[in-house]
């Protein structure tokens, strides 16, 4: 019987600042076995420790097509991520995973995409952005709407940049509050349906944010008319073991580590508002 | 096999042997006067004094046995700055004199460690155990014991190793799989084959049994209630009004098995532990960011009520609840799941 709660040893290769609270850390698994077993799913997190600090979940954001390393966008939320953001390249975390269900992926293919994320939402959905772009005849148009308080906490700046230069693929930004020289929309993610087409047909839409983001989205694809199997959402739940026992994510029957952290619309709507979960 | 039995004065003396053999688990008063599972120690001046304390009368175990496999408090693995070692439990483990109702409770418990991916802690602390079972002729809840509304007592029918039925100086025996069988041989100096007409006297004892629980309610019903969709808002509310969240039903629940983990270092060394969580606790669902999707206590009431009689039942097929009645007997402001349930089913208020 394997133990799912024993961490593995990564190094820190490099950190890339995204925003004043949000750096991407790369890692590489010390031991090749583990590097070469570790195979993950776009979608999926991880549980990443500092011994005798703590442990908490955070999504993959490297894409499965890229291999050898794994890249994960940690906020400065609380005690461990904070430590994390004292580390240097060189350091040692704790990994193990992967773990939860993932973005579909095959049966996505052929169809336009939208990706609609708020502020630290980009990075769980970056990890299938870049599949999608390592297979981008696959797909049909692609179109990223993403948004945030202020330009500089817009994460991956740079992959914004690179994913609008491929053909058949529009990214569009928002913020609440511009800086000088910003050049692009002002106001709430869901002010861009103003800017551009959001259609339905033959379309699915990947949505991910704060709960409050995700449920104004979820309003207009469905006044869009989306189907809502169609609208592809993950929740963020307080989680402890990542495995489905400490109960700590459990909602209505579903535990959102095992079950989720990617649900559609549809299964959403079976769970009791008073949950909150969107 | 056929039904045996043993003289009660003979137990004492069967545990003694058995210590030296198994981790003996039995009911033991303590120094408070509680009943909990110790273990028997396998030193001899110590075993004498534990064996004194060893209680399978009509006094109820406070903490509900689970313990025995999912500890209070457990080390997960402990670290330095070179290596993780694991901490792994594998004793073989006898547990003698646990309830029928508290059995159900392990095998519910063994049924969602074993589902998903599995939990190496759990799953190994049961691996080597063998389980006899104690029929309660009176409830040792008096005002809480509702096993029969849930079918889940004062017998046990299936599950256990040895069943043993009080039947005045002696216990009779029932055998329910092949280690019972083989604990019997091992120590056939101490067991009797039961006569002819001892299989009619242990029906007689059950229904008396059955007859002696007061506290009765529409189980199924309930269960039919909580897979609908009536709004019961009203009721969580006004149980939350005056629940105080202690967690005392929880942590005294047969089947729950929530948990928090956590970190304790000194120096470079350190463990990473796990310890009982409830979800009555206000802090169980908050976030980092400070968003808590439970921060209203109503909603942690209903959460813990739809988890045992909703969830439960349609993940699993049986109830989360197995009606042992701790959660009333250990509450400070007299609620209790039997009690919701009455309340559901009849329409009365009585929380
Ligand atoms: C599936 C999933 C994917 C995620 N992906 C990412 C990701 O890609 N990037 C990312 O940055 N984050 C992600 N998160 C969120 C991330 O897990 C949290 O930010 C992280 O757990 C914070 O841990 P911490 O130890 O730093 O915070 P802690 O300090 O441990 O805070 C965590 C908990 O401690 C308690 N707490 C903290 N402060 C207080 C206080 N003042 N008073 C009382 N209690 C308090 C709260 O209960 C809180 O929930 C993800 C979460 C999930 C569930
Ligand atoms: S909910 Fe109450 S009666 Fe039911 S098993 Fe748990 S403690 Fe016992
Ligand atoms: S995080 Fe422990 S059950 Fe989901």
């Amino acid at each position: 019987m394997k133990n799912e709660y024993l961490p593995y040893k990564v190094t820190i290769a490099s950190i890339q600042k995204e925003s004043f609270d949000t750096n991407t850390y790369k890692v590489v698994f010390d031991d090749e076995k583990t590097r070469d077993s570790f195979d993950y799913r776009q979608g999926q997190f991880a549980e990443i420790s500092i011994l005798g600090v703590g442990e908490a979940p955070i999504s993959i954001t490297s894409s499965p097509s890229r291999k050898g390393y794994l890249e994960f966008s940690i906020r400065a939320a609380g005690s461990l991520t904070n430590k994390i953001h004292e580390m240097k390249v060189g350091d040692s975390l704790y990994v193990r995973g992967p773990y939860g269900n993932s973005f579909p992926y095959e049966e996505t293919k052929g169809k336009n995409i939208y990706f609609i994320a708020g502020g630290i939402g980009l990075p769980p959905l970056r990890s299938l952005i870049n599949m999608t772009m390592d297979n981008r005849s696959d797909f049909g148009h692609i179109k990223i709407l993403y948004g945030s308080k202020t330009p500089d906490e817009l994460c991956f700046k740079q992959e914004l940049d690179e994913w609008k230069k491929v053909e058949n693929t529009e990214v569009w930004l928002i913020v609440d509050k511009p800086c000088d020289g910003w050049g692009c929309s002002i106001g709430v993610v869901t002010e861009l349906w103003k800017d551009t087409d959001i259609h339905p047909k033959n379309a699915v839409a990947f949505v991910c944010g704060p709960p409050i983001m995700i449920k104004f989205v979820v309003q207009k694809l469905t006044q869009s008319g989306f189907k809502d199997k169609d609208i592809i959402m993950t929740l963020e739940r307080y989680m402890k073991c990542g495995i489905g026992k400490c109960g700590h994510c459990n909602v209505g029957e579903k535990f959102v580590c095992v079950d989720g952290p990617v649900f559609t619309y549809e299964e959403i709507k079976k769970i009791p508002s008073r949950e909150k979960v969107i | 096999m056929k039904l045996k039995k043993i003289l009660q004065k003979d137990v004492e003396k069967l545990l003694g042997e058995a210590a030296k053999k198994w981790q003996t688990y039995v009911p033991s008063k303590n120094d408070e006067g509680d009943t909990l599972f110790a273990i028997l120690p396998k030193e001899k001046d110590e075993l004498e004094k534990a064996l004194q304390r060893v209680n399978l009368k009509d006094d109820w175990v406070a903490i509900s046995p689970k313990e025995i496999f999912f500890p209070q408090v457990e080390n997960m693995f402990s670290f330095d700055k070179e290596r993780i070692t694991e901490e792994i439990e594998t004793s073989k483990k006898l547990i003698f004199g646990i309830r029928p109702c508290d059995l159900k409770g392990v095998l519910f418990a063994d049924e969602f460690f074993k589902r998903n991916l599995e939990d190496i802690y759990y799953l190994s602390r049961i691996e080597d155990r063998l389980i006899v079972t104690i029929g309660c002729n009176t409830p040792p809840r008096k005002e809480a014991c509702f096993c029969t509304s849930a079918n889940t007592g004062p017998f046990a029918k299936e599950g256990f190793d040895l069943e043993l039925v009080d039947a005045g100086n002696y216990y009779l025996v029932e055998v329910g799989s092949v280690k019972g069988e083989e604990f019997i041989n091992l120590y056939s100096a101490f067991f009797e084959d039961a006569g002819d007409d001892e299989a009619e006297k242990l029906n007689s004892i059950e229904s008396d049994a059955k007859e002696a629980i007061n506290v009765k309610v529409d189980f199924d019903k309930a269960l039919e209630i909580m897979k609908g969709d009536k709004d019961l808002t009203e009721n969580y509310k006004r149980i939350g009004e005056r629940c105080i969240y202690c967690g005392g039903c929880v942590y005294t629940c047969p089947s729950c098995t929530c948990f928090n983990v956590f970190d304790d270092k000194l120096g470079d060394n350190g463990v990473r532990r796990r310890n009982w969580d409830t979800c009555v606790f206000r802090g169980y669902t908050r976030e980092a960011s400070g968003h808590n999707p439970r921060d209203e206590k109503w909603t942690r009431t209903a959460r813990r009520y739809e988890h045992k009689l909703k969830y439960d039942y349609s993940v699993t097929g049986t109830s989360g609840c197995i009606a042992c009645g701790r959660c009333l007997s250990s509450c400070p402001v007299n609620i209790g799941m039997s009690k919701f349930i009455e309340e559901i089913t009849t329409n009365k208020r009585n929380m």
